[in-house]
């Protein structure tokens, strides 16, 4: 295999696909950037599948336009398009061998034997399946069933590779390690790449963007940091796994940050509303608050639960108007626990990065 | 040895209880073999000499054993055998549920079959030893040369045409958006609710010399319908929705991530047909193909009503068998037809099993609609409506024609056909009492043997299998004809009774039973049979509380279909049945032979309302629709 591939962008303009009455896409744009690799995230059937499908070429899109580079493939066969997608099923053919799989998107572009050999042998050998040619694919286990479906798509070297929820039929264990090998494998190639997942921690971990869609619509793109530090609304917050939403009076604001009160504290962002108005609300994330002993200035509340993990013990505390915040503390010291039901003071952070709304 | 056989293995928790329940089991196993034993091997005492030593006779008498002696030794070496496995003596049920089926299948199966091939190389009743003169004879008959070669030509060209057909029809009710699929299915299944020769009737009706179509309708006296075109006709009615259901059912488990997959590669969508999508439907093409070779060659009520003097194996059979009782011909020309069928089945089997595929994995799509360009889907669906037309036509004229006074000739209305029904009600009787026999008898013993090929592990289980499996490959004439070779003398002289036919009927229809009740078993999780294993229920509990109310459905599906096929039978029934036990299709075949037309259509159409009201009862059963009772 090519050092690089010949990959290109993708472009989503005003992308819609309605099932009757379902409005599966709405109104979707979107641009990946050559050689990088976006994953979609978000709930079941909030329209990731069908985006993905329509790229492929798999749905005809109901409105807007889909491009490859400079190139418009809206409205070409799946089998002209340059994308190659890593089925959820794997969809690998139970009537062939797991050689005659890799090599069959070649042999359909009828390329001469010997050049079939050399690139199957050398996907073979990228994807650690030396000895696997001649068996067929219910004989292998599902992390090399997942290496043959990667390999397949390999070969045909498309300018865009396209996963449909790729590791949800993997073990915890094995989906960590099958979606570093994904990621190491695209960054090498550096192939533009769609990642479609529901789990926001494999989101993360392997994207360099991340697109949330929610009901059809695509509600924020941005790296993981960005969306774990600014989440656009409250549905991204929750999605991203920030459980801590509290509602918050604005005192001040101007075009270089605000001023807001939580629970009688004041706290600072770096960022003026996004709306007007004097209700607001922000995420506390859990690793930026504290607990101190009752007494001491914060908001006084009572631990509810606390559960210890190794390198944190995350305590959930009801504070006065028997809202739950989740505290996380790193590196405790199992002597200080704060035990279930001890009236604890929670230290809030005196700045955050964004207000929700 | 002896006696180690008869003790429980050590290792295993051997309690005074458990080898007290062990013995016993042994003791009143014994005592059924020895009562079977003396069914199969009679001591008869006859007349040696006679002496005449001055005024005085003496008569010596010397005894005779009469009984196979093969099929005893084959016997006892099945019953013998497992009990050298101390897996299975651990387990007694198991033991005996083993022997039970072996002994079956021996008697019932392969014994009769065995008895095709042994008098087919018999000289003659009497003869012993291995001879060549059957075939010899047959050379020397040209009718049989002809017979042959007719047979070969009406079973490829309905096999091949039937799965054609078929494949299209399936492939367009099952993957594109036609407008009335669910009628159309319904409609294009009817032809099994009948027996094959009564479409034989209904095309004569319609067809035939005065014909409502050909004469009536169109004038036409030139042309006629008996030969073969008109054999090849009417099996392709009554084949052609043998091979949709098969077919269909594939076509709607293909994932259609498969051909999405191929697509994406770059495969056109010829290419992907070509290389995904057919491959997979192969196994599927071929058991249609081997299913509607193998009617095609059984079949005799159609050659008889329709072929118009065409002979073929069956018939000729029929003669040699019922009218000329030359048993040993009879059986060479079962073997013609057997050879042909074995062939075909091993040919099947062979393919299959090398690629017989789980297409439907987690997260999969399947049976969705497939994009088709109109000037492909129209024509397909061009070609449903058709056969669904002559369907409609074919039962609507049987339905219409019981109440006409003549049809051809008379078409007032009337009921004086119905009238001629009250004498057959003996018949009626016997074809209900004796397939509702067989259908229990089949139903029990397919989930015996599907709980004795999944779920059990034990030597020689894959020879079990295929015994079992065997019936689904072996023309229903041929199974009429090795019954009556293998039971027509003491001491097995059971033809003429209603024991040989539910047997029989059941026994060949084992097959579907096994696959019915092997399908459902593999639905139920292993693990809730060994949840209550462990929780310390014997294994006859456990299957009596766990996995026959599990399996219940299945059993009765099994049941019903059993019941249907016996029913509509008649290429089995016409060797089997006698005078006592004359099976109603027989008595209803004669008719349309020596009846009137508006006679013998009473006698279909009551038959028709009777399998439709059991498919009623099937359907409510299981809760599948009618269409899906047939795909088993
Ligand atoms: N072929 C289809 N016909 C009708 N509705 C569909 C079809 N495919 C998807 N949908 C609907 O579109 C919505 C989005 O589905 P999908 O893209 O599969 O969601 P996701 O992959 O995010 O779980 C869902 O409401 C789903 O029911
Ligand atoms: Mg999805």
């Amino acid at each position: 295999m090519p050092e690089t591939f010949a990959t290109a962008s993708i472009t989503l303009d005003s992308l819609s696909k309605h099932f009757g009455a379902t409005r599966a896409v709405d109104t979707v744009s979107l641009r990946v950037p050559a050689g990088s690799l976006v994953c979609l995230l978000g709930p079941s059937g909030c329209g990731k599948t069908t985006t993905l499908r329509m790229i492929g070429g798999f749905e005809d899109p109901t409105a807007g336009r889909i491009l490859i580079g400079d190139e418009e493939v809206t409205t070409l066969p799946p089998y002209v398009r340059p994308t190659a997608m890593v089925f959820q099923s794997y969809a690998l053919f139970p009537h062939m061998s797991v050689y005659d799989n890799i090599a069959y998107g070649l042999r359909a572009r009828r390329m001469p034997r010997p050049e079939i050999k050399a690139r199957v042998e050398d996907a073979l050998a990228i994807m650690e399946l030396h000895g696997q040619q001649r068996k067929s694919p219910p004989q292998l286990s599902g992390g090399q069933q997942q290496r043959v479906a990667l390999a397949r798509a390999l070969v045909t070297r498309p300018k865009v590779l396209l996963f449909d929820e790729p590791l949800s039929n993997l073990d915890a264990q094995l989906r960590v390690r099958m979606r570093g090998e994904i990621r190491a494998v695209q960054r090498r190639l550096g192939i533009t790449s769609v990642y479609v997942t529901h789990d926001q921690e494999e989101a993360f971990s392997i994207a360099d963007q991340v697109a949330v869609m929610n009901k059809g619509h695509l509600v924020q793109l941005g790296t993981p940091r960005e969306l774990y530090r600014q989440p656009a609304d409250r549905f991204v917050a929750e999605f991203v796994g920030l459980s801590n939403i509290v509602p918050a009076e604005l005192l001040d604001s101007n075009d270089a940050g605000a001023v807001v009160r939580v629970y009688g504290q004041t706290i600072r962002s770096r960022r003026p509303p996004r709306r007007p108005g004097p209700d607001t609300s922000l995420v506390l994330r859990p690793e930026a608050m504290r607990l101190e002993p009752a007494g001491a200035s914060g908001v006084p509340g009572h631990v509810q639960t606390l559960a210890f993990v190794g390198p944190l013990v995350r305590y959930v505390v009801a504070v006065q108007d028997g809202t739950l915040l989740t505290v996380d503390q790193h590196n405790p010291d199992p002597d200080e626990f704060f035990v279930e039901g001890t009236a604890v003071s929670v230290q809030l952070p005196a700045e955050v990065p964004a207000l929700l709304s | 040895m002896a006696g180690k056989l008869l003790t429980l293995p050590q290792r295993w928790p051997v309690t005074r209880q458990r080898q007290a329940t062990f013995a016993a089991l042994i003791v009143v196993e014994a005592l059924l073999l020895a009562l079977l034993a003396a069914r199969l091997v009679q001591v008869r005492v006859v007349e040696d000499r006679r002496e005449l030593v001055g005024n005085v006779e003496t008569i010596h008498f010397r005894r005779e054993v009469i009984g196979d002696p093969l099929l005893v030794a084959l016997l006892a070496v099945g019953v013998a055998v497992p009990f050298f496995s101390g897996r299975l003596r651990r387990e007694p049920v198991l033991l005996v549920a083993l022997q039970a089926g072996i002994l079956s299948l021996t008697i019932f199966v392969l014994w009769p079959l065995g008895q095709v091939f042994a008098q087919g190389f018999r000289a003659g009743p009497l003869a012993t030893g291995f001879s060549l003169l059957q075939f010899e004879r047959l050379l020397e008959t040209p009718m049989v040369a002809r017979a042959t070669r007719n047979t070969l030509y009406i079973g490829a060209m309905s096999a091949v045409l039937a799965t054609v057909i078929g494949t299209l029809i399936a492939y367009t009710l099952s993957l594109t958006d036609v407008p009335g699929k669910r009628w159309l299915r319904i409609i294009t299944t009817l032809p099994l609710v009948s027996p094959p020769f009564a479409v034989s009737f209904a095309i004569l009706l319609l067809f035939g010399r005065r014909g409502l179509i050909t004469y009536d309708l169109l004038h036409i006296t030139s042309w006629n319908i008996y030969g073969p075109h008109g054999i090849i006709f009417v099996q392709l009615i009554s084949d052609i929705p043998l091979a949709a259901l098969i077919l269909s059912a594939v076509f709607a488990s293909i994932s259609r991530d498969l051909e999405e997959a191929a697509e994406d590669l770059g495969g056109s969508p010829l290419y992907v047909l070509r290389t995904v999508t057919f491959p997979l439907v192969t196994p599927a093409i071929l058991t249609a193909a081997l299913l509607t070779f193998i009617n095609a060659i059984a079949d005799f009520g159609n050659p008889m009503l329709i072929g118009g003097g065409y002979q073929v194996l069956a018939t000729q059979a029929f003669i040699q068998m019922i009218e000329l009782f030359d048993l040993q011909l009879g059986a060479a020309l079962a073997m013609l037809l057997l050879v042909p069928a074995l062939l075909a089945f091993a040919l099947q089997h062979w393919i299959t099993s090398k690629r017989s595929y789980v297409t439907v994995t987690s997260g999969a799509r399947t049976g969705q609609v497939r994009k088709l360009p109109g000037w492909i889907k129209w024509p397909l669906y061009g070609l449903v409506l058709l056969l669904a037309a002559i369907d409609l036509l074919l039962y609507g004229s049987i339905l219409v024609g019981a109440f006409v006074r003549a049809w051809g000739f008379d078409y007032t209305p009337t009921l004086e056909n119905l009238s001629g029904l009250s004498s057959a009600m003996p018949m009626l009787r016997n074809s209900l009492f004796v397939s509702v026999g067989s259908g229990l008898l089949g139903g029990v013993a397919g989930i015996l043997f599907a709980w004795l090929v999944t779920r059990q592990k034990f030597p020689g289980r894959g020879a079990l299998d295929f015994s079992a499996t065997l019936m689904y490959a072996i023309p229903g004439t041929v199974i009429g004809i090795g019954y009556i070779i293998a039971f027509n003398a003491a001491p097995y002289f059971w033809t003429g009774t209603f024991f040989i036919i539910i047997v029989a009927y059941a026994f060949r229809r084992l097959p579907v039973g096994l696959r019915t009740a092997v399908a459902a078993q593999r639905q139920v999780d292993p693990s809730l049979e060994e949840a209550s294993l462990d929780l310390g229920a014997s294994r006859l509990r456990t299957f009596a509380l766990i996995t026959f109310p599990l399996l219940s459905r299945a059993f009765f599906a099994g049941v019903i279909y059993i019941f249907i096929r016996s029913m509509t039978d008649l290429s089995t029934a016409i060797f089997l049945n006698a005078g006592r036990t004359q099976l109603y299709t027989v008595r209803m075949f004669r008719v349309m032979i020596t009846g009137t037309p508006s006679e013998a259509a009473a006698f279909a159409g009551l038959l028709v309302v009777i399998i439709l009201i059991s498919l009623g009862l099937l359907s409510k059963l299981t809760g599948k629709s009618f269409v899906d009772l047939f795909r088993i």
